[in-house]
């Protein structure tokens, strides 16, 4: 299993699209963090908080899993991929762990980037910042989120194994169907998987008032809930297939 | 026990039987063509063999073992598919460091299979710029990094240009003569008939025949020997005698079904002067066309 990992991560590593996600997704919260800490006028800690969360690392987190999975089928390799780890669950399992840190990885470096310089903003600016303590606390609920959202993707990449269609697809749920769910029927959007229950964990209450957001360790529990949902279908499917 | 056994293999897609009551073995030390028309049944099986395909019944063994039963598979079987592809944006050597973290295998072997495989050089290029003679080196370069002892390979010289499949005749015949069991699937019958040692003919799913190169080319009645003598009406009453068919073409007779080993001792024994003794072979094209049935 740790050298299906080992394999997994240097595939990650090797390919300019790892790096290409990751330096969007830097590039767009900083700019995002940037002109907000700059513009808005009226803060408090709450605003804070959701400043450092309200960026765009988890879309492209989501992204980099499912070209992972998909791209596999895309590129014709999964043939050579599965010849090296015919075991094809712990092929899955190996794939889904390596996106979860590759999420992991992207989001300690955004959340940390946007951290110092919205701090920075806000302190030059005069206005409140968060402490230590606070800051370290959006931090973990950031990677956590983000490393669902990678071993999501993975999943959904072996659920769908067009790339385009995949991405389309998950496009559609995070800024159209999730959305207008949290909008008219919170009390079911709070369970979904990119925008509910990520916002529990998150604590960001972006649609209606504190009610309709879970609480984290519920949030959680859901967002398991789903990645074992996903990866129970992709592995089905998985070791289903004939690749011919 | 063989290297490689197919055993009633079966496998349906749907309402097609893609491949029927298959069975033959490979060995050691040799290498064996697998030869069909398109559709016939070659990929498929190959792909069976290597558990990228479900066989409906039958099986497909490694030495007795499934390829998904295998403890380290890379290191025991090495594969070159037909279809072969690489992510376009990672570099020959990345491809190979993945494989070989897959496969537990040494990082030095990267090195060593570049080197093999006379890829050195565009070992740092992205696979994307690669020709298809580059990318038939990079996949022999991974089937060969776990140092396996048996090679698949499905039409590996597709694409080739001449100097490419010289190139790939002499890496089968090397990996043979080191003693791995090499399994060779082919449409280029000329190809195939100056590299192989044994054969396996299918068409439609099924098996039209098998033996070696020799018992292939010699068609139903096995090997045929054209032999010219002083006396042909002598020789060939001796050869009747002894229970052998004769043909005469003039001084020629075609003595179906026997070597010329036999038919020189047997002219021997009666002391007839032997003038020219050969064996008659169809082409590879020919016993090919013969056992699937197929005409140009």
């Amino acid at each position: 299993m740790s050298a299906l990992l080992r394999a997994e991560l240097l595939k990650l590593r090797t390919t300019r699209t790892f790096i290409a996600l990751t330096a969007a997704a830097l590039g767009l919260s900083l700019l995002l963090i940037t002109l907000i800490a700059l513009l808005q006028d009226d803060w408090v800690e709450q605003d804070v908080r959701e400043l450092f969360t309200g960026d765009f690392t988890g879309l492209f987190i989501l992204l980099l899993g499912v070209t992972g999975m998909a791209g596999e089928w895309r590129h014709r390799t999964i043939t050579s991929t599965v010849l090296a780890a015919p075991n094809r669950l712990r092929l899955l399992a190996a794939k889904t762990i390596a996106y979860a840190v590759a999420g992991a990885v992207i989001s300690l470096l955004v959340t940390l980037a946007i951290m110092a310089v919205g701090t920075t903003i806000l302190s030059v600016r005069d206005l409140p910042t968060l402490g230590i303590a606070d800051l370290a606390d959006g931090l973990w609920r950031n990677l956590v989120v983000s490393a669902f959202l990678g071993a999501f993707g993975v999943c959904i990449g072996g659920l769908v194994r067009n790339q385009i269609a995949a991405i389309v697809g998950l496009l559609l749920l995070t800024f159209a169907i999730e959305p207008t769910l949290l909008a008219v029927a919170p009390h079911i959007g709070q369970f979904g998987p990119t925008s509910g229950a990520p916002n529990g964990v998150l604590q960001l209450e972006a649609f209606g008032d504190d009610t309709d957001i879970l609480s984290p360790a519920v949030a959680l529990l859901v967002l398991l809930g789903w990645l074992g949902l996903v990866f129970a279908g992709a592995a089905t499917l998985l070791q289903r297939r004939d690749l011919v | 026990m063989a290297a490689v056994e197919i055993r009633a293999l079966h496998k349906r897609f749907g309402k097609v039987e893609a491949v029927k009551d298959l069975s033959f073995d490979v060995e050691a030390g040799r290498v064996t063509g697998f030869l069909g028309p398109n559709g016939a049944g070659k990929s498929t099986t190959l792909r069976a063999l290597l558990g990228l395909v479900r066989p409906t019944s039958g099986t497909a063994t490694f030495g007795g073992q499934r390829y998904d039963e295998l403890e380290h598979p890379s290191s025991q079987v090495g594969a070159v598919l037909e279809d072969a592809s690489f992510h376009p944006g990672r570099t020959g050597r990345n491809h190979l460091r993945v494989l070989a973290a897959a496969g537990e295998h040494p990082v030095s072997r990267v090195d060593e299979v570049l080197d093999a495989v006379g890829l050195n050089d565009a070992a740092d290029r992205r696979v994307k710029g690669y020709s298809m003679g580059m990318r038939q080196r990079l996949a022999i370069a991974a089937a060969l990094l776990g140092d396996p002892g048996v090679l698949v390979l499905d039409e590996p010289t597709n694409g080739l240009d001449p100097p490419g499949i010289s190139w790939m005749r002499g890496i089968l015949r090397e990996q043979a003569a080191q003693g791995r069991a090499v399994l060779v699937s082919s449409h280029l019958l000329a190809e195939v008939a100056q590299s192989v040692d044994d054969v396996v003919i299918i068409a439609k799913g099924e098996l039209r025949g098998r033996g070696t190169l020799a018992e292939v080319l010699g068609g139903d009645d096995g090997p045929a020997t054209e032999v010219r003598s002083r006396d042909p009406e002598k020789l060939a009453h001796a050869l009747e005698s002894r229970g052998l068919r004769v043909e005469r073409d003039g001084d020629v007779l075609l003595v179906p079904g026997a070597t010329p080993e036999q038919v020189g001792e047997i002219a021997a024994e009666e002391q007839v002067a032997v003038l020219g003794l050969a064996p008659r072979m169809r082409s590879l094209e020919a016993a090919f066309f013969a056992l699937t049935e197929e005409t140009t």
